[in-house]
């Protein structure tokens, strides 16, 4: 009945995917744009790459205006998303790539340089004439990723580049993206649901939640301003009262023998000190908190 | 330009990838145009004829047609609705390519490909079954049937076009091209030529965009066309194939605005 009804009249809602975000990103920086599922993220990135006309404000990217899409500035940027192909499925990726040169215009001797270096960045020259179809999930993505960037965008947008990657090749990938940054002087956008990539190749991070901009700013800076703290993990080695415990600081966990405080940075040694004089102590380490847990915790807040 | 040209060749490599589906396509073309060349064979004997066509004018209209829908009737551009659909269209927004362009070119590798098989098929049929075919010598007739035929080749292009269109809308792209397809499979003339339907059915027909995709440029090749008939004829021609270009160039600046590709 819903659906049929749903046939009849439509009832539409509008939704802001992004709603009032500003920033400025500069030439060469390599900026890490995270945020929980159906935050904007993407919407902003469509944006920025001239998909998504704004109903309200201003975009420039490269001074071009983006929606124009004029060819002087589409040769310039790449979008990759993680689950858009462009590589001809029956073919062997070489062939979508020569297919690149030529629409973006490539002189022959850029390209072979271009070509040589990327193939041995990605390591993938014993599968440029494997036709797409028989490639794995990982090669796929390389060869995407190869596709996209033959023609050396100076801004390059990358859309969950890791997503669906074993940890290798995670890995691989995120050297990849930190090496094109520095060999092609490239500014590059980067969305992520995974924090190492963030961590490993940021400086600075945007969060968004709500189609907002909640903080904007170094990773660093992102844990001194929602995490001043240090986690304290003790292990005892006989029972300790939980009473006495509260004084030290506040309890993150305690399941004994373990316990987990959270202590202000200052306070860390004068703590650590006290405990190891009033307890009995199996082991103690000091941590920073988790980016995780920070980023969850940024998330959660309104 | 060049750009367009390695599109047509790689559409040429992936038709090479599917070779045996490809030849399972022909080889399905050939029964169907075999089944009808028997059927109007055995109408039609030698000395006979039915209003105004005799055996040797229809089996070349048969031939004809044949040739014309495998080569001009034939468009990749069935996959636009889906492509829309699935926001693969990003890809190509973001490139420094002309859509139309891009599905132009893949269209001219697929028929490049059919006219290499339709070449070869009519070879054999010619030797196998010797039909009693009709060379049209006057070089008139055969500059105004090129020229059509050019015409119904973008014709369809955009007619399909506009079909994959649909997508921008809507999910159900396919079911409009399923009742464009039989449609055309009458109203285009490919099983009879439409001059033997009630008069006043042909007379309105002559003012629908179909009739000019195979049957019109057959009769100028058949000569059954007076010049001024083929005047007009071309002009109507002429008007559709423009009328329908613009429509497609406006329906596409449309469903770009509300091509929000959002979440696709």
């Amino acid at each position: 009945m819903g659906s049929l009804k749903s046939l009849v009249s439509r009832k539409y809602e509008t939704v802001k995917a992004v709603d009032n975000i500003s920033f400025k990103i500069n030439e060469g920086e390599l900026v890490g744009f995270i945020g929980p599922n159906g935050a904007g993220k993407t919407t902003t990135l469509k944006c920025l790459s001239g998909l998504l006309y704004p109903t309200l404000g201003e975009i420039s990217v490269l001074g071009f205006n983006p929606y124009s899409r004029k060819p002087e500035f589409l040769k310039q940027i790449a979008l990759v998303m993680g689950q858009k192909n462009q590589l001809w499925w029956d073919l062997p990726p070489i062939d979508t790539f020569l297919l690149n040169k030529e629409i973006y215009g490539i002189e022959n001797e850029k390209y072979n340089i271009v070509f040589e270096e990327l193939t041995s960045l990605l390591d993938v020259k014993d599968i440029l004439k494997v036709p797409v179809k028989k490639l794995s999930l990982g090669q796929r993505m390389k060869m995407e990723l190869m596709a996209s960037i033959i023609h050396t965008p100076k801004v390059l947008f990358l859309d969950e580049p890791t997503i669906g990657l074993d940890v290798l090749m995670q890995k691989k990938l995120r050297e990849f993206i930190k090496e094109y940054n520095i060999r092609y002087k490239a500014t590059i956008i980067l969305t992520s649901h995974y924090m190492q990539d963030v961590e490993q190749l940021c400086k600075r991070v945007i969060i968004i939640n709500f189609g907002k901009i909640i903080f904007d700013g170094q990773l660093s800076s992102l844990v001194d301003k929602y995490a001043p703290y240090k986690k304290i993990r003790i292990i005892f080695k006989e029972y300790a009262d939980p009473k006495k415990l509260d004084k030290l600081g506040e309890i993150d966990t305690f399941q004994y023998p373990e316990l987990i405080l959270n202590v202000p940075n200052k306070k860390t040694n004068s703590t650590a000190s006290a405990i190891l004089k009033n307890f009995e102590v199996e082991d103690i380490t000091i941590e920073d908190p988790q980016i995780e847990d920070v980023i969850a915790k940024v998330y959660t807040q309104k | 330009m060049k750009k367009y040209y390695i599109i047509a060749r790689n559409t040429w490599d992936e038709m090479l990838t599917y070779r045996v589906s490809f030849v399972m396509w022909r080889v399905r073309n050939i029964i169907q145009l075999l089944t009808i060349y028997f059927l109007w064979q055995v109408i039609l004997p030698p000395g006979k004829t039915i209003l105004g066509y005799s055996q040797s004018l229809m089996l070349t209209y048969i031939l004809g047609t044949s040739l014309i829908d495998s080569v001009v009737l034939s468009s990749r551009t069935y996959a636009v609705g889906d492509e829309i659909n699935s926001g693969n269209l990003m890809n190509f927004l973001l490139r420094p390519i002309n859509y139309f362009l891009y599905w132009f070119s893949k269209d001219i590798g697929d028929k490049a490909m059919n006219i290499c098989f339709s070449i070869v098929e009519l070879t054999l049929i010619f030797i196998i079954l010797r039909p009693p075919f009709f060379l049209q010598t006057n070089h008139f007739y055969i500059l105004f049937f090129i020229f059509s035929v050019i015409l119904s080749l973008f014709m369809y292009f955009f007619l399909n076009f506009l079909l994959g269109l649909i997508g921008f809308w809507s999910p159900e792209v396919w079911a409009p091209r399923f009742i464009f397809i039989t449609l055309l499979g009458f109203f285009a003339g490919s099983l009879f030529p439409l001059d033997i339907l009630p008069k006043t059915i042909y007379e309105i027909m002559k003012f629908l965009p179909f009739t000019y995709l195979l049957y019109f440029p057959l009769e100028i090749y058949l000569g059954k066309l007076s010049f001024a008939e083929i005047l007009s004829g071309l002009s109507i021609s002429i008007f559709w194939t423009f009328a329908i270009y613009f429509i497609v160039k406006m329906i596409w600046q449309k469903g770009l605005k509300s091509y929000t590709a959002y979440g696709r």
